[in-house]
């Protein structure tokens, strides 16, 4: 094993010296990629192996990663990165199967509903196809099951099924001892992600219970109410997993110490909506936001156009940067989240991770910056 | 220096920025093919080269892989790294092809290049004293520059810089003229030093230790197809280069014009300082593109190979706002280089004598 790790060390220093790079593998990527994709080293390669359409506006996506690529664990989330338009954009997915189906099959399974404007998840619906490859990142999270076994309840809405779905097929793969119960809310019943599964899970796993409820399925809106929750037997001992719309995962905040469950027992998951779209013209917008630096664990709050640059330096930071026009990149950074306005086309960025030039970014809202 | 009104700038101004958002709003799929293809070509080569290398006892097979080590650095440090390492790809998203990681295949230390490149030069290109690429501290290229008698031999100089070009590049960021009139304390230059032993130490272990080692009997050959092919990149590189800025008509600025200067006026010194030369496809992508160095330095973070595509409306706006435009074939502004150089290193009445044109 040791001698295994140094005889990799002694490749890798010997790849930086003649590559000119950190990840050396990667130096022949594209010429591999034109073999074939799943040889590339850079970054695990995933084959689509099969979609499955859930309901008309969500997919599941088997995938096959190449075999090095570390595994996961139930409730755990990947970034997927996909190239369109010729920019590399990488999103976060929960993973909707279990482990036992990695090591077992080698195959792992994204399911994805399409995002009102969402590039990427519509990206996905229609132009993914069985045979074509994607990369897979580390899974990573902590939306974990209990351990040892102890009673669970899940609130789920919408889309927010992935993680659990991996949950309940993990559970039921072990045999989790513990009582079990879902409360599943969908818009209409024609919105049920993976009824099929869940039928199955149901049927072959006894301590699950299974409860579907549609929000929108009459005129007057039904959400989680008080009756829901007292249907669960034994609730104030169980584990609770939130996973859904805000809308749902307050109103179950709110409701669950009602019920004399302890807020250290609840853990929840969030999905954040798309960023509404922003009016280009610069004078129209509300600019400055909370401005996280995250290498040097400093926060700034600013208002109006100082650029992150300014911000930064304002804040006693000293950020590479050259021309403070937009033109040298020396400023180039990583920013990790939230959305930045180019000073100088106005044009708002995406909100996701992404490298933003500091001299000429304005920060819309919370942005975090690898600085 | 042409002068215009601040109306003036400020319309060249607008009239530049709307051709850079036109190819700003649509860049996408077409060019990340490009560099990728470009990426691709690059990497046959040299792994061409460095296997047909050890076969080189075959005269034909050395001239070959030679000459495919040599194209592939060639395309690796014009093509690619200068382009990527100015941000013209940033926007992929991609961490193989990002600005502030990019490390190229040749001395120069890739963050050492991003200070005195692309801020020093880029910013301040062109003004005397303030833009170290002009005549490289080593060259007297205008008069605004004294004439000493080391100039006269200058043209030697210019030789052996060509034939070291990658250690020229490499040691720029010293200011070694400044360190000798004591301006600055060579103290202060070690980390540089340091960065540039271990770059350039690690070039140098690669062409001429490593490849030369593990195909032992045929070493010679080895590192003399190396020696060959980083000389073939060295001449043509500086070749191109000192077609960018120090050509006829290339013209230079004082540094009291350029105080606060608006950004149509960095546009207009960028138009006027810079000069182009023609030729085929493979010559542009041999060149980096920067034989449309008008156009890079006016746009220096744009892919490059938008450049041809461009130029007509670059013509257009230069001939709107009579704003010469240096270009001409490739023999031609090489030659006025060469001239140049040799001009310069003449004491000035005698330079004007014989070439009875004023700077």
């Amino acid at each position: 094993m040791l001698a295994k790790n140094t005889q990799t060390k002694a490749l890798h220093w010997l790849g930086k010296q003649l590559f000119n790079r950190n990840d050396p593998a990667a130096f022949f990527d594209p010429l591999l990629e034109k073999l074939d994709p799943m040889l590339v080293q850079g970054h695990t390669p995933a084959r689509v192996e099969q979609i499955i359409q859930e309901t008309s506006d969500t997919r599941t996506f088997v995938l096959k990663p190449a075999k090095r690529w570390s595994g996961f664990q139930a409730g755990q989330h990947v970034n997927i990165c996909v190239g369109t338009d010729g920019i590399q954009r990488s999103r976060t997915f929960s993973l909707s199967s279990s482990p036992e189906l990695w090591t077992q099959q080698g195959v792992v399974t994204l399911t994805i509903k399409r995002l009102p404007g969402g590039l990427v998840t519509n990206w996905l619906h229609d132009n993914l196809s069985c045979g074509a490859v994607i990369g897979l990142g580390d899974a990573f999270g902590d939306f974990l099951l209990p351990e040892p076994p102890q009673p669970v309840l899940f609130i789920a809405g919408g889309s927010g099924i992935t993680p659990v779905l991996s949950h309940l097929e993990t559970m039921a793969a072990r045999d989790f001892r513990a009582p079990v119960s879902l409360l599943y809310f969908v818009r209409t019943y024609q919105d049920i992600i993976a009824a099929k599964r869940l039928k199955t899970l149901e049927n072959c796993y006894s301590a699950l219970t299974v409860n579907i409820i549609a929000t929108h399925q009459n005129n007057e809106p039904r959400y989680l109410n008080n009756q829901d929750l007292e249907s669960v037997p034994g609730l104030k001992a169980r584990q609770v997993f939130l996973c859904g719309p805000m809308g749902l995962m307050d109103l179950a905040n709110e409701l669950l110490p009602q019920h004399g469950v302890r807020k250290a027992d609840i853990q929840s998951t969030f999905f954040s909506a798309a960023t509404p779209p922003v009016n280009p013209d610069l004078a129209n917008q509300t600019l400055g936001g909370e401005v996280r630096f995250a290498k040097s664990s400093l926060e700034a709050s600013s208002e109006g156009d100082a650029s992150l640059l300014e911000i930064a330096e304002a804040s006693g930071l000293a950020p590479r940067h050259g021309c403070r026009m937009g033109i040298c990149h020396q400023c180039s950074c990583r920013k990790t989240s939230g959305t930045v306005i180019n000073r100088l086309t106005g044009q708002a960025s995406e909100p996701g991770e992404e490298n933003v030039q500091l001299c000429i970014s304005i920060p819309h809202g919370p942005v975090s910056i690898d600085v | 220096m042409k002068q215009m009104t601040a109306n003036q700038l400020q319309e060249l101004e607008q009239d530049l920025n709307t051709i850079r958002d036109e190819v700003v709003s649509d860049l996408g799929e077409r060019d990340a093919r490009y560099i990728r293809r470009v990426v691709r070509l690059h990497r046959a080569l040299e792994v061409g080269g460095r296997v047909m290398m050890p076969f080189g006892f075959i005269p034909p097979v050395f001239a070959a892989a030679t000459l495919s080590l040599g194209l592939s650095k060639i395309i690796e440090n014009m093509e690619i790294g200068h382009n990527v390492m100015h941000g013209q790809y940033d926007w992929m998203n991609d961490s193989s092809l990002h600005s502030q990681t990019y490390e190229w295949d040749t001395a120069c230390a890739s963050d050492s290049w991003r200070r005195t490149h692309n801020y020093e030069h880029h910013t301040y290109t062109n003004i005397i004293g303030k833009d170290r690429d002009y005549g490289y501290a080593l060259l007297r290229l205008s008069n605004d520059e004294k004439w000493q008698p080391a100039h006269s031999l200058q043209f030697l100089n210019y030789i052996v810089l060509s034939v070291f070009f990658q250690w020229g590049v490499g040691l720029h960021e010293l200011e070694f003229e400044r360190v000798r009139s004591g301006e600055i304390r060579l103290r202060d230059k070690l980390p540089f030093l340091r960065d540039l032993a271990r770059k350039g130490g690690r070039q140098a272990f690669k062409d001429y230790v490593f490849f030369p080692l593990i195909t032992f009997p045929v070493a010679p050959i080895v590192l003399a197809g190396n020696l060959g092919a980083n000389l073939i990149r060295n001449l043509w590189s500086s070749t191109v280069i000192f077609c960018g800025h120090f050509t006829e008509d290339a013209e230079t600025f004082n540094e009291k014009d350029c105080v606060n200067e608006s950004k149509g006026h960095w546009y207009l010194r960028q138009l006027t300082g810079s000069s182009n030369f023609t030729g085929k496809k493979w010559v542009h992508l041999l060149s980096g593109h920067l034989s449309y160095q008008v156009e890079h330095h006016v746009f220096p973070d744009l892919p490059a190979h938008r450049y041809p595509e461009i130029s007509q409306k670059v013509q257009a706006v230069c001939k709107k706002h009579g704003i010469r435009y240096n270009t001409g074939s490739f023999s031609h502004q090489y030659g006025t280089v060469l001239k140049r150089i040799l001009a310069y290193s003449l004491p000035d009445r005698m330079r004007v004598k014989l070439t009875s044109q004023p700077a």
